[in-house]
């Protein structure tokens, strides 16, 4: 998502050393900043803070007591004995795995599909609007109500995607039912991915690589070795918040099996706990477990790509 | 400030007498509309919660109540979502926030010890506990007490009856073994003969198993619903349950199907039995006229040979709400809504079966219920749910583990059944 | 470019076709499936073996739909407004200024990002409660701007940030103010990346399925994706696949006019300046 200088009208300055800012103390300017920058980012914390910050204590507090609402006498405190509930069960390892297996397959399909989808928008010669249109309804199409249409899909008897391979009920077998999952999500997200890559796309310079053409290259080395280093910031963005968000998947799931069969994910794990079986101490021990995970992912990332997060430099003065 | 004090005090004088006269002509009129509406109020909103029945045949029991109240209360009907978890969800959301805009709450039949454990509904008493029992079926009852008081009404309850093809078996079978058997039969001569029951993973197992269990002359918690009970019957219900998932009787579908998808089944025509609630028989009627010629009913087959099946109930329980502002006229509405007229109306309108015994000899039910001497009779000596707040939690682990019903081991499954009962209840542990 | 050849023209539509295609099947299938009559649910195929408009008449004659609609397209477009308002000027400190807490700041919008809505659920249910803001719009507007805001905030300043600061600078030293040099100068070039951020914010609370059903219960504020799980069939036991099916085609035709509004912009402002060959 970078934008280049256009060829506007506005004169720019060749970009000259920083102005003669004081540097070890802070100038009047700077003080100004800090002020401006204060004011501009006051309204947005404090939403932020305000609608999360006691939901997120409170359910900090909850994972470590024992509160079932259909037993709310017997409530107290236990400290961590919820999370080792939670970890020595086979139910929350399982869920785990078919999470991580989810998002692996999902993520790394919806990469490659993005990639290309991201070229066909880019270079696309003619029927260009139109493409980009309807590749772009699949995201913008409610999940819940993709979900229902793959789930009448697969039904024994009344689906045609069921009827296509003999009638079956792949909804009702557990590998089975993770794979229809997994068709579900990466059709959902696959524009999704493809705008972000075709943002990082649009950066690499035609003419670098017809130069790389012209010494030799093929198209593949051209890719691997040009477009893709290029595009290592988009990239790093689109594949953080595919993954931070399949991770927590949950609608698709939901309206597909309801978790069942072996195919629950951390996320309706986290939900049938409670708001199925109104334990709210396990169900925020779970979630506060899924947010841990999940910061990993992203401290995962953030490392492995380094220099390229969003923010993490000084910004282009 | 003296100032021109004559033309001015006239003035103000005029207008001084003027605003004391607008003054007390409001306050009068104010007063005397005050007046009014204390000698009689509009009629007081209750609110009632259930999910939206499309037949109309509730919407007819409100407005029979709206006229019959004479102007006391007006009923107003409120949306609850279609699934059975969602409306439970929103129900108990609201209320343990104390929410006092809800009065009367159509309540499924496994959920009120919960809501009532959780101090969500108050208990019936004096008379209009006296008018709740009067005549009512004793499972239904059943469902509507917890802790040995009365916490709910009965509106309406539901039974599985065994539905089968006369051209294919001109006899019906008595028995689950008998059932398998004349299915494989059927089977084996190439003609249509899967058995249809409700295997996905959801609570209609739960029921299937319930049925079983107690039919086999156990149940599944015990007295005091602190332990399990399991034991011989449930291994016997387990084995039969295994016994169906094996042979060519099953749908090939099962583990997925509830009550809907067997119905379809029937109607395609490629079952010859069916367990299911009597919703099936309007459906056949108006999808395969060409079939409703043969399709019959019997009582559900019986476990033990000899002794009769002891079906599992549902239906809906009306409960008035702790919070409700009006529990006085709640009570009262509640009772209007389920009284003999309007469950006539549920049955013949949405198909429901009454809660009231004396119905079932009412002639006016039979043109739209051919089935309900069966249904009575099962009725009578019908099996409810297992009693306990923490019933979701159990439901959602047995019907885990029986569900897809291939993987029960009659044994094994009834030990980790066993033990996840006692985990469940001492609210130990994950739901799947 | 140079003229195509005949492969390159066959192979560009090919690729077309595919996306195409693969985008349309399960929309096409849903239209069908709103198509036919409860009867004709159960034959698998795409083409309808009997037509009804019933299931649209019926959502769209029933309050219980509409007016949901209505207030997904209000709580979308406010929630949008505010978060990504919000999320600007944020986002221009970010990029723009230098200040202590700056990845703080960053760190907790990523905290917000990746927080799982259930836990949320209850005690935001409990806080709404309180404050009287159960079934309003507020009362899903606020949790709205509140997670839209860590995606408007990466997005727009990865955007400001491309900007050079010497297009301001020479405005200050023209002699406009900040607030002058960012509205004419910074806004405009910034406009293609709002317009791409308001767009993600708008799809993710029209999307919103969990907090709708949880903090609502009338139609008053009830949004589309939540008034679907009211839709009932035949009976208790039914799926009313017609209704959901016709619902489901119905939230998604807005999203449609808007994307075929603005996707020359989206795509635009995600590649504007590219340099020319």
């Amino acid at each position: 998502m970078s934008t280049t200088v256009p060829a506007t009208g506005a004169t720019t300055t060749p970009a000259h050393a920083k102005p003669k800012r004081a540097r070890a103390q802070l100038s009047e300017g700077a003080k100004a900043d800090r002020r401006l920058a204060f004011w501009l980012c006051a309204p947005a914390v404090l939403v932020m803070i305000a609608v999360t910050g006691y939901p997120l204590i409170y359910a900090v507090i909850l994972s470590l007591e024992r509160y079932n609402l259909e037993l709310p006498q017997d409530t107290k405190f236990i400290g961590f004995a919820n999370y080792g509930a939670v970890l020595t069960s086979q139910y929350w390892w399982q869920a785990l795995w078919v999470t991580l297996i989810i998002t692996a397959i999902s993520v790394g399909i919806t990469f490659v599909l993005g990639m290309l989808l991201a070229e066909v928008l880019h270079r696309t010669v003619f029927f260009r609007g139109g493409v980009r249109t309807i590749s772009l309804i699949p995201y913008g199409i409610v999940t819940v109500a993709a979900a229902y249409s793959w789930q009448f899909a697969w039904t024994p008897n009344e689906g045609y995607l069921s009827a296509a391979f003999n009638n079956g009920a792949p909804l009702t077998n557990q590998v089975e039912a993770i794979a229809v999952i997994i068709v579900a999500e990466i059709w959902k997200t696959t524009p999704f991915m493809g705008l972000l890559l075709l943002a990082g796309l649009s950066l690499v310079p035609d003419d670098l690589l017809r130069a790389a053409r012209v010494d030799g290259a093929t198209p593949w080395q051209a890719f691997t070795r040009i477009t893709l280093p290029l595009m290592k910031p988009a990239i790093l963005v689109a594949l953080l918040f595919r993954t931070l968000d399949s991770f927590r998947i949950f609608d698709n799931i939901f309206i597909l099996t309801s978790g069942n069969n072996g195919t629950a994910s951390v996320s309706t794990l986290g939900y049938d706990n409670l708001f199925n079986a109104l334990n709210l101490g396990i169900g925020s021990t779970i979630a506060i477990l899924i947010f841990i995970c999940v910061a990993i992912i992203a401290v995962i990332f953030i490392l492995g790509f380094g220099t390229a997060a969003p923010g993490s430099d000084a910004g282009k003065r | 400030m003296i100032k021109r004090r004559g033309s001015r005090s006239v003035r103000s004088r005029v207008y001084r007498i003027a605003s004391a006269a607008a003054g007390l002509t409001l306050a009068g009129a104010a007063l005397s509309a005050c007046a009014n509406a204390n000698a009689g109020t509009g009629p007081v909103a209750l609110n009632f919660y259930l999910y939206q029945d499309t037949s109309m045949a509730t919407q007819d029991a409100i407005n029979n109540c709206n006229a019959q109240s004479h102007g006391a209360y007006t009923i107003s009907y409120q949306y609850l979502p279609q699934a059975s978890d969602a409306q439970r969800q929103q129900l108990v959301r609201r209320l343990v926030a104390h929410d006092g805009s809800m009065d009367i709450l159509g309540l499924d039949v496994t959920w009120e010890p919960e809501f009532a454990q959780a101090g969500l509904i108050v208990p019936w008493t004096g008379a209009y506990k006296a008018e709740a029992e009067a005549g009512t079926l004793k499972p239904a009852l059943q469902t509507a007490t917890w802790n040995g008081q009365l916490v709910a009404v009965p509106d309406n309850t539901n039974t599985q009856l065994l539905w089968y093809r006369s051209d294919l078996v001109p006899n019906p079978p008595t028995t689950w073994a008998q059932m398998i058997a004349d299915a494989e039969q059927l089977a084996k001569e190439g003609k249509p003969h899967y058995i249809e029951i409700q295997g996905a993973q959801y609570e209609g197992a739960t029921v299937w198993l319930n049925t079983m269990i107690a039919s086999a002359g156990g149940s599944i918690l015990n007295a005091s619903a602190t332990g399990p009970s399991l034991g011989a019957p449930a291994i016997k219900a387990l084995s039969i349950m295994k016994e169906l998932a094996d042979s060519p009787a099953a749908d090939p579908s099962m583990s997925v199907q509830m009550e809907n998808q067997n119905r379809l089944a029937m109607e395609a025509g490629t079952a010859a039995f069916e367990l299911n609630y009597p919703f099936v028989y309007p459906g056949m009627k108006l999808d395969n006229p060409t079939l409703f010629k043969s399709f019959k009913w019997a009582l559900y087959p019986e476990v033990t040979p000899g002794v009769p099946a002891k079906v599992t109930i549902g239906g809906i329980d009306l409960a008035v709400s702790a919070y409700s502002q009006h529990k006085n006229l709640a009570f009262q509405a509640a009772l209007c809504l389920r009284d003999a007229q309007n469950q006539l109306i549920g049955a013949n309108v949405g198909g429901v079966p009454p809660t009231i015994a004396s119905l079932y000899n009412n002639p006016a039910l039979f043109a739209d219920y051919p089935f309900h001497a069966d249904v009575l009779s099962e009725l009578e000596n019908a099996s409810v749910r297992p009693q306990t707040p923490l019933y979701q939690v159990v439901s959602i682990d047995l019907s885990h583990q029986i569900s897809p019903a291939t993987g029960i081991s009659p044994t094994g499954t009834e030990q980790s059944m066993a033990s996840q009962i006692t985990n469940a209840l001492a609210s130990k542990g994950l739901v799947p | 470019m140079a003229a195509l050849t005949v492969r390159q023209r066959t192979g560009w539509t090919t690729a077309n076709l595919v996306v195409v295609i693969l985008a349309l099947i399960p929309v096409l299938w849903l239209v069908s499936l709103s198509l036919k009559t409860p009867a004709a649910v159960t034959d698998p195929s795409i083409w309808p073996s009997q037509w009804t408009w019933g299931n649209y008449s019926g959502i769209l004659q029933s309050s219980q739909f509409l007016r949901p609609l209505v207030n997904s397209i209000g709580i979308g477009l406010i929630s949008t407004a505010v978060s990504v308002a919000l999320a600007s000027m944020a986002a221009y400190a970010i990029a723009r200024l230098s200040f202590p807490g700056k990845s703080v700041l960053i760190g907790l919008a990523l905290l917000i990002a990746m927080f799982p809505l259930i836990a949320l659920v209850t005690p935001m249910f409990t806080i709404e409660r309180a404050l009287g803001l159960f079934n309003t719009w507020f009362g899903l507007i606020i949790p709205y701007v509140a997670f839209g805001l860590p995606l408007g905030i990466y997005t727009l300043s990865a955007f400001f940030r491309e900007i050079p600061w010497e297009l301001e600078k020479a405005a200050k030293m023209d002699g406009a103010t900040p607030f002058q040099a960012f509205t004419m100068v910074i806004a405009p070039l910034a406009a293609p990346g709002m317009v791409t951020t308001a767009i993600l914010v708008f799809l993710a609370c029209w999307n919103d399925f969990l907090l709708a059903i949880s903090f609502t219960s009338t139609i008053s504020s009830r949004t589309a994706p939540a008034a679907m799980e009211y839709f009932s069939g035949g009976s208790v036991f039914t799926t009313p696949t017609g209704p959901i099916s016709a619902a489901a085609v119905v939230i998604t035709i807005p999203i449609i006019i808007f994307v075929l509004f603005f996707q020359r912009r989206i795509v635009a402002g995600l590649t504007s300046g590219a340099v020319k060959g």
